[in-house]
């Protein structure tokens, strides 16, 4: 290891145990590793604690092409170092033909080391994706279309079906958030309510249904997809809401910068995210295909008005 | 998938809703405006475009009947295959797939447009959809759901009881046009294909019925 590289870790290492550049706010709360990491010593920003609860996010990827491997290999990477027990998928699970050889290509194949080592996956449905997936045992939703669960008894995922929100779908989530006495809420959909996406952007008419909700019930992080970047939006109306739709499919340069959302955005490569959450805080990262740690930080859940 | 309890569910809000609707004539408070309120506010198509005329809520309750026989037959025709496990392998799933699609389209081998949206019913389908998009969000609506489908249904060569084509995503349908339009069971959704209104079985993957050029333009 050559000095520099050793220099950036120590450094690095220094911040995690202090936290000292990790705690100033959702939208400041970021670094960035300019260094090259070896894909086999994966340094990044996560306090990697025991007990706490680790997952990643992953989106619009299942294109069996080259990109979405090479991901998959900086997850599987990661993985051996931080030991996430479960990715949500935010939709476009597979792309194209959905016939059985598909599964395999577009997701058992490039996360097999995943699937081996036990982790499991969630999936909610995107645009692309073909309703019966939610029979698929992998994908984990009980043949059901919207679903929820919670991996620890401080956290619950919601896992919504964004492009048909039925009456039936919103009244159904509004009874779960209101009977949800978990500290942590988390939403996981396909279409964001808020992105800097030139594509697609802010999908305005479901933020009308969704977000009153999400503000009402105490929902403190919305994961997304759609868009074909990484993006974490400034925080709305105390929420922080992320696009990750780069799991596979890239658009380069789709992020508007004038948008006034963006946070933190990456749309020069794929790229997924990683997180760890541990009492209140819920420390997360973005890792593109190159193994670099594109965004990170930490926030801090909303807490019940009183 | 659905359960015989589930269509009764379906009818009985059918009915309910209908029935809501005649209270609503006679001398009850008349219906907000179009609305992109919160789903507490807008809960119902009255709601949303306001009361229906006896006329319109007759050619909805005559194609709630032709659903309810759809229905009937898709449930039918699920319950002469094995079923598929809530935790399936990919294989299982497909062939399921297969089968049932090829089941509901033999069964409905001369199934033609107007079949479920009926003649009278396909009316007030476009006048309702014409409210929703013509309100202060209807362009930015439109906007929606083209942006995620601009695909030439003609070109495309749907058709009643074709099956869905595998190379087109399926195009967000706005909470808004979900409030407003009669309410389906979980095997049956609208689904806008380019400017037409499909409705299909998701199931099956089969167009089982469609309303050509149904956004206004």
């Amino acid at each position: 290891m050559r000095p520099r590289h050793l220099s950036v870790i120590v450094l690095l290492s220094l911040v995690m145990v202090t936290g000292i550049g990790f705690r100033d706010g959702l939208t400041d709360g970021t670094t960035r590793l300019e260094a090259r990491q070896s894909p086999a010593v994966p340094v990044v920003p996560l306090p990697n604690r025991e007990g706490s609860l680790k997952f990643g996010v992953l989106g619009d990827f299942g294109t069996g092409k080259r990109a979405q491997y090479q991901l998959a290999e900086q997850m599987v990477t990661l993985h051996g170092w931080f030991r996430y027990d479960l990715v949500v998928l935010v939709g476009d699970n597979l792309y194209g033909s959905q016939r059985p050889q598909d599964f395999k290509k577009k997701f058992e194949l490039p996360y097999k080391p995943l699937l081996d080592a036990g982790v499991m996956f969630y999936a909610s449905l995107g645009n692309h994706d073909a309703r019966e997936q939610r029979f698929y045992k992998l994908f984990n939703m009980g043949g059901k279309l919207y679903y929820t669960f919670n991996p620890s008894p401080d956290v619950r995922f919601f896992m919504l079906e964004s492009s048909y929100p039925s009456p039936e779908q919103i009244e159904w989530l509004e009874a779960e958030l209101k009977a949800s006495s978990s500290n942590w809420k988390i939403a996981v959909f396909h279409h964001p309510l808020y992105s800097s996406g030139d594509r697609h952007g802010s999908d305005r008419r479901l933020r009308d249904v969704l977000e009153p909700l999400f503000v009402q019930y105490n929902v403190s992080v919305v994961l997304t997809g759609h868009d074909h970047f990484y993006e974490r939006v400034k925080p709305q109306h105390g929420i922080a809401y992320f696009v990750v739709g780069s799991g596979g499919e890239l658009r380069v340069g789709n992020i508007d910068r004038k948008s006034g959302l963006t946070a933190k955005g990456f749309d020069t490569d794929q790229a997924f995210m990683a997180a760890e959450i541990s009492g209140d805080e819920m420390h997360f990262v973005a890792i593109s295909r190159r193994g670099q740690t594109v965004d990170s930080g930490v926030l801090l859940r909303r807490q019940p008005t009183p | 998938m659905s359960t015989p309890q589930g269509v009764v569910v379906f009818l009985l809000a059918a009915t309910a809703a209908l029935a809501l609707g005649a209270c609503a004539r006679h001398g009850d408070p008349p219906a907000p405006s179009a609305t992109s309120a919160s789903p507490a506010a807008a809960a119902t198509t009255e709601r949303v475009v306001g009361p229906l005329t006896t006329a319109d809520a007759q050619a909805l309750a005559g194609m709630n009947d032709r659903l309810r026989d759809y229905i009937d037959l898709h449930m039918k025709l699920e319950r002469s295959l094995p079923d598929l496990p809530k935790e399936a392998t990919p294989e299982q799933i497909d062939r399921h797939q297969r089968a049932f699609e090829k089941l509901v389209r033999a069964a409905r081998a001369t199934a033609k447009q107007g079949d479920i949206f009926t003649p009278e019913a396909r009316p007030v389908i476009m006048r309702l959809l014409a409210t929703i998009f013509s309100g202060p969000d209807g362009q930015q609506l439109k906007s929606s759901i083209r942006d995620e489908n601009p695909v030439d249904p003609v070109a495309l060569r749907l058709t009643v009881n074709g099956r869905y084509p595998d190379t087109v995503p399926l195009a967000t349908v706005p909470p808004q046009v979900l409030q407003t339009l009669p309410k389906l069971t979980e095997n049956l959704e609208y689904r806008f294909i380019g400017d037409w209104l499909i409705l299909l079985d998701t199931d099956a993957h089969v167009i089982a019925d469609l309303i050509d050029n149904a956004l206004p333009q």
